[in-house]
């Protein structure tokens, strides 16, 4: 049985804890950056970051402001794109653990190229992996598959302290899923869950996906 | 590029044409053998208390060789049950990154640079410059002529860290000293 994410946008307090619990278990180090005008720090995944909290504010109707947040990490997809555009290059270089279905980056991906790395960009829905051009290598979540693999929760999940995040085998978390949207549907009518049967990260967004992030949703 | 749902669905296409011809000989089994140590195994746990805010997480420390090697959130403690924020997700850096003081600094009145003590020193020097100015500036009786013993330009700030009994601790030594000014961190 494959594992799956389930992230409710709606509890997501934008903390931070579980991209800094990402950064800490990884020993992934600071990046020097400057204010951008928006909270959301760094302003993008990078080598460095395999999880970011997005932020996103916008006017409702009322003209009330409404702050979304948006924890972005891979979503370790059930077909994933960029194993397959990585095959097409270096066979190997990207592989989907079958117990556990998570996408990981192999050492074989040292053998990309920048160009192969930004086709594999590209590919991905959801723009999640990232170049580190200095120690040529792909970049991205690996589901902390060394602690699923000891029975440990991934390091965000494990960090989580509102509740936003949940990880288990995939049919517990689409169960889960379920009863968090109707939860979420008493306060946020166009709540919805984002690509369920596509991917093994599952969020639930309040509104639509522009009023998160643009790469949030694929459908 | 972006991909429309079409080209998404032709390459995963592809993708399964590859994986067919991987069955038909090209050896996969090494592709499998993906690993990653998992780095906290058989560590020692050391049971320790986040020391930012009020909520006191408690977090387990783990230690191999001597060395802190990964910390995380508690999960038998009631109050966080292994979660934390961000600033507790980030001990570990804390405890190894250069810029933690590791000793006492000191920089002298006027003095434009930073100087090392040792904690000998700076606790002698602490002791007394608090009894120095408290003897200084005791007030024995107020203008009425009423005694009322206190010390009115110290200040004594209280951390949320502290329990009960610390804090009993700290008030009598502050109302030793005449201390009368006297708040709380979690209130400002």
């Amino acid at each position: 049985m494959p594992k799956a994410f389930l992230i409710d946008t709606t509890r997501c307090t934008a903390c931070r804890g579980c991209q800094l619990g990402c950064k800490e278990w990884n020993g992934l180090p600071p990046n020097k950056t400057k204010q951008q005008g928006s909270h959301q720090n760094p302003p993008d995944l990078n080598p460095f970051n395999y999880k970011i909290v997005r932020f996103h504010e916008h006017l409702d109707a009322e003209g009330n402001v409404v702050w979304n947040f948006f924890p972005d990490q891979c979503r370790h997809c059930v077909t994933p794109v960029c194993v397959d555009v990585a095959d097409m290059v270096v066979p190997g270089a990207l592989i989907k653990d079958s117990a556990t279905g998570a996408v990981l980056v192999t050492e074989k991906s040292s053998q990309l190229t920048a160009e192969d790395a930004e086709a594999i960009r590209n590919a991905c829905p959801y723009d999640i992996p990232r170049y580190d051009p200095v120690a040529k290598k792909l970049t991205k979540c690996d589901m902390c598959i060394d602690r699923v693999r000891a029975g440990l929760l991934p390091v965000c999940v494990k960090t989580c302290p509102t509740g936003t995040m949940a990880f288990d085998d995939r049919d517990a978390i689409v169960a889960l899923a379920q009863q968090r949207l109707a939860v979420a549907k008493e306060r946020f009518p166009k709540a919805h869950l984002v690509d369920m049967q596509e991917v093994n990260v599952i969020f639930l967004l309040a509104e639509e996906k522009e009023y998160y992030h643009e790469r949030a949703a694929f459908m | 590029m972006r991909f429309s749902r079409r080209q998404f669905l032709k390459l995963a296409g592809a993708g399964a044409m590859c994986l067919t011809l991987g069955s038909f000989g090209v050896n996969v089994d090494e592709a499998f053998a993906y690993s990653k140590k998992l780095k906290i195994e058989g560590a020692k746990e050391v049971v320790s208390i986040c020391p930012f805010c009020s909520v006191c997480c408690q977090i387990i420390a783990y230690v191999q060789d001597g060395k802190l090697v990964a910390t995380e959130g508690d999960p038998d403690f009631p109050v966080n049950e292994g979660a934390l924020c961000a600033k507790g997700a980030a001990l570990t850096s804390m405890y190894t990154d250069d810029h933690r003081l590791t000793k006492p600094l000191y920089r002298a009145p006027y003095s434009d640079k930073w100087e090392e003590k040792s904690w000998d020193w700076t606790l002698d020097q602490i002791a007394r410059r608090v009894k120095d100015a408290r003897d200084k500036n005791f007030i024995l009786k107020n203008d009425k002529g009423q005694t009322v013993n206190r010390l009115e330009n110290f200040f004594m700030m209280g951390t949320s860290h502290a329990s009960n009994e610390e804090c009993a601790v700290i008030h009598q030594a502050m109302r030793g000293l005449g201390v009368v000014h006297m708040d709380h961190q979690a209130r400002v």
